[in-house]
């Protein structure tokens, strides 16, 4: 019985070696633990999803399947809203970081100079500050602006949070049309020029042209870290607009339900196909996978 | 030189939007943080300038948690870099490279999933009454239900997962860049495999390596979120303080000067890496060092004994 086992264990073996070359140990180990950390990366999304279909009344003990979360969300005006305050404020600040992100990334890639320097200096200083630290510090500035400046504006919770997740946002985005425009040189605009079109006509039909891909992508990505703002929204949102994330974090200090997985397996499905859109469209404007990835993380 | 100078204003909106709602507010926070607050009622006031806040966010009470959020913020980077590595490692050279798409959007969906969503998956996952609890039960590895919820290796798990794909993908970017040729040359001149990855390929992705480190650790000192979730309502990390501070205390002068000393222990602890790790180096960087000689002047003089000994 051994010995039949270890038989075809070394046959297979052999047919394997006769396919491809053979594979050291350092490579399966490379590749075992590869597949590891991959399973840990999904390890608690996984179990978000399915614990999303628990019919039971707290999240962490699973009772029995069910599509009873699901149907609670429709009786639950609260999630509905919350849901709703984060799509229109990811949608504005989207817009917001995009006009100011892709005009900020052409005029660095185009019109080079000592300034570009101060600005990529400030963009990586408004990437690397603690998130937390951005959120204190706009908490009493929305008050100062709403309440002693007397720009009421700043009181509405939509306006507050739109602001609070775009500023990080319009750093990637600059930083992603920048590298795209980069890349290519100007004779294109340099050619247009020639041929007589203004500066206005150049800028909409070849600059703008060419960094468009960069632009949707730096949308939907705007979009996504928009909507996943948590800590800024959570100083800066006003009772009546709670986000969803933050309705997700006051539901962890008094008791989760299963709702709230229900909700993230929806957004999680949302996430899914803006990425899958912005990987489609930075794949149709040529880009390898590795530039993909650089795009992504916002380098 | 006209349309030169008129360009550089498409970055203008940028700039004012950036400099109201990042600069200005920061700015007012390193102000509040020379105050004080003033009576019950009151969040700050600025009539008499001071540095004693600062002294007081460094009391015992407070400074345990600077040590906390230090020693998490170290262990997680190192842990994120021994896990993450080989992964990066994986992908860009022993992966075929029709596979490589895939794998980058396996780790690309964890890393644009709600970080909240995915803490608490974490705390589902780790809960006494969960079934990995059960599962461990089961197996006889542990004896009551699982206690690590609520304590610092949950904290440290937590913030492991949620920032590897941070060191992840700027490693996989700058071992794809090193390329397989210096890496072939290597072998042929007869490095092994780990002399090679050790003179060649990390050398050559160094300036990804720094990216991993500092997108990890400077988001991770801050981590705010993760210690909520998994480090239980007394919590232990800066972050928390902060946000205590101005949501309960009402101490905003107090939370501003936790909030810049957290800045500054970031910077001060990058500082003291680089140079730890640049002295480290020293004496290998001038050991491997290659000494080329000009060759402009006298080249004849260089190529004499080189042809002798090749004749000898």
């Amino acid at each position: 019985m051994t010995q039949t086992v270890t038989e075809t264990i070394a046959r297979a073996e052999s047919s394997t070696r006769v396919r491809r070359a053979p594979r050291s140990w350092s490579d399966i180990a490379f590749g075992v633990w590869g597949v590891l950390v991959m399973l840990f990366l999904f390890a608690p999304i996984i179990v978000i999803v399915i614990y999303s279909f628990n019919t039971g009344r707290l999240l962490v003990s699973w009772d029995g399947f069910g599509f009873d979360a699901f149907l609670t969300i429709l009786e639950k005006p609260a999630i509905q809203n919350a849901v709703r305050v984060s799509l229109i404020t990811a949608f504005i600040s989207a817009i917001i970081a995009t006009s100011l992100g892709t005009l900020a990334g052409i005029a660095m890639a185009r019109y080079p100079g000592k300034w570009v320097w101060w600005f990529l200096g400030l963009l990586l200083l408004v990437s690397v500050t603690p998130e937390i630290v951005d959120a204190v510090a706009l908490l009493p500035f929305f008050v100062w602006l709403g309440q002693d400046v007397g720009l009421t504006m700043f009181n509405d919770g939509i306006v507050r949070l739109s602001v609070g997740s775009s500023l990080f946002a319009t750093a990637v985005v600059s930083y992603i049309v920048r590298a795209r425009l980069v890349g290519m040189d100007a004779n294109l605009e340099e050619a247009s020029s020639d041929l007589y079109a203004n500066p206005v006509t150049t800028f909409r039909r070849i600059t703008l042209a060419l960094a468009m891909p960069a632009v949707l992508a730096g949308f939907l990505l705007a979009f996504t870290l928009s909507l996943d703002n948590t800590i800024v929204a959570a100083f800066v949102q006003v009772s009546g607009t709670t986000p969803w994330p933050v309705y997700v974090l006051s539901a962890v200090r008094s008791g989760l339900r299963p709702e709230i997985a229900a909700v993230s397996t929806i957004m999680l499905l949302l996430t899914l196909v803006a990425l899958a859109l912005v990987a489609l469209v930075l794949k149709r404007a040529g880009d390898s996978a590795t530039q993909i990835a650089r795009t992504m993380t916002g380098g | 030189m006209r349309k030169r100078s008129a360009g550089g204003y498409l970055a203008v909106p940028a700039w004012a939007w950036l400099a109201v709602f990042f600069i200005a507010p920061v700015a007012m926070v390193v102000w509040f943080s020379f105050g004080y607050k003033p009576g019950i009622f009151g969040t700050h006031a600025n009539d008499i300038l001071s540095f004693d806040r600062y002294f007081e966010a460094l009391s015992p009470t407070f400074f345990a948690t600077f040590q906390n959020t230090l020693i998490v913020g170290i262990t997680g980077t190192i842990l994120c870099f021994l896990i993450g590595a080989p992964v990066a490692y994986w992908m860009a050279f022993k992966v075929r490279p029709s596979r490589r798409g895939i794998l980058i959007a396996l780790v690309l969906v964890p890393f644009w999933t709600n970080f909240l969503v995915r803490t608490i998956g974490w705390q589902v996952i780790l809960s006494p009454e969960g079934w990995m609890s059960g599962l461990l039960q089961a197996v006889g590895v542990i004896d009551g239900p699982l206690e690590l919820l609520y304590t610092r290796t949950a904290v440290i798990i937590g913030v492991v997962y949620n920032y590897l794909p941070l060191m992840i993908l700027p490693l996989f970017v700058a071992f794809d860049r090193v390329g397989p040729t210096l890496r072939e040359a290597s072998k042929d001149l007869g490095a092994g495999k780990i002399s090679t990855f050790f003179r060649v390929t990390l050398p050559l992705s160094q300036p990804g390596v720094i990216a991993g480190v500092l997108l990890v650790f400077i988001p991770l000192m801050g981590d705010y979120i993760t210690a909520t979730v998994l480090g239980g309502a007394k919590g232990n990390m800066i972050g928390q303080l902060v946000a205590s501070q101005f949501q309960t205390a009402q101490n905003w002068a107090l939370g501003s000067a936790m909030a810049v000393l957290l800045m500054i222990v970031i910077t001060l602890t990058i500082a003291v890496a680089a140079l730890i790790i640049w002295l480290v180096a020293l004496p290998f960087r001038s050991a491997n060092r290659l000494v080329l000689d000009p060759v402009s002047n006298d080249s004849s003089d260089a190529a004499a004994p080189a042809r002798e000994e090749v004749s000898v």
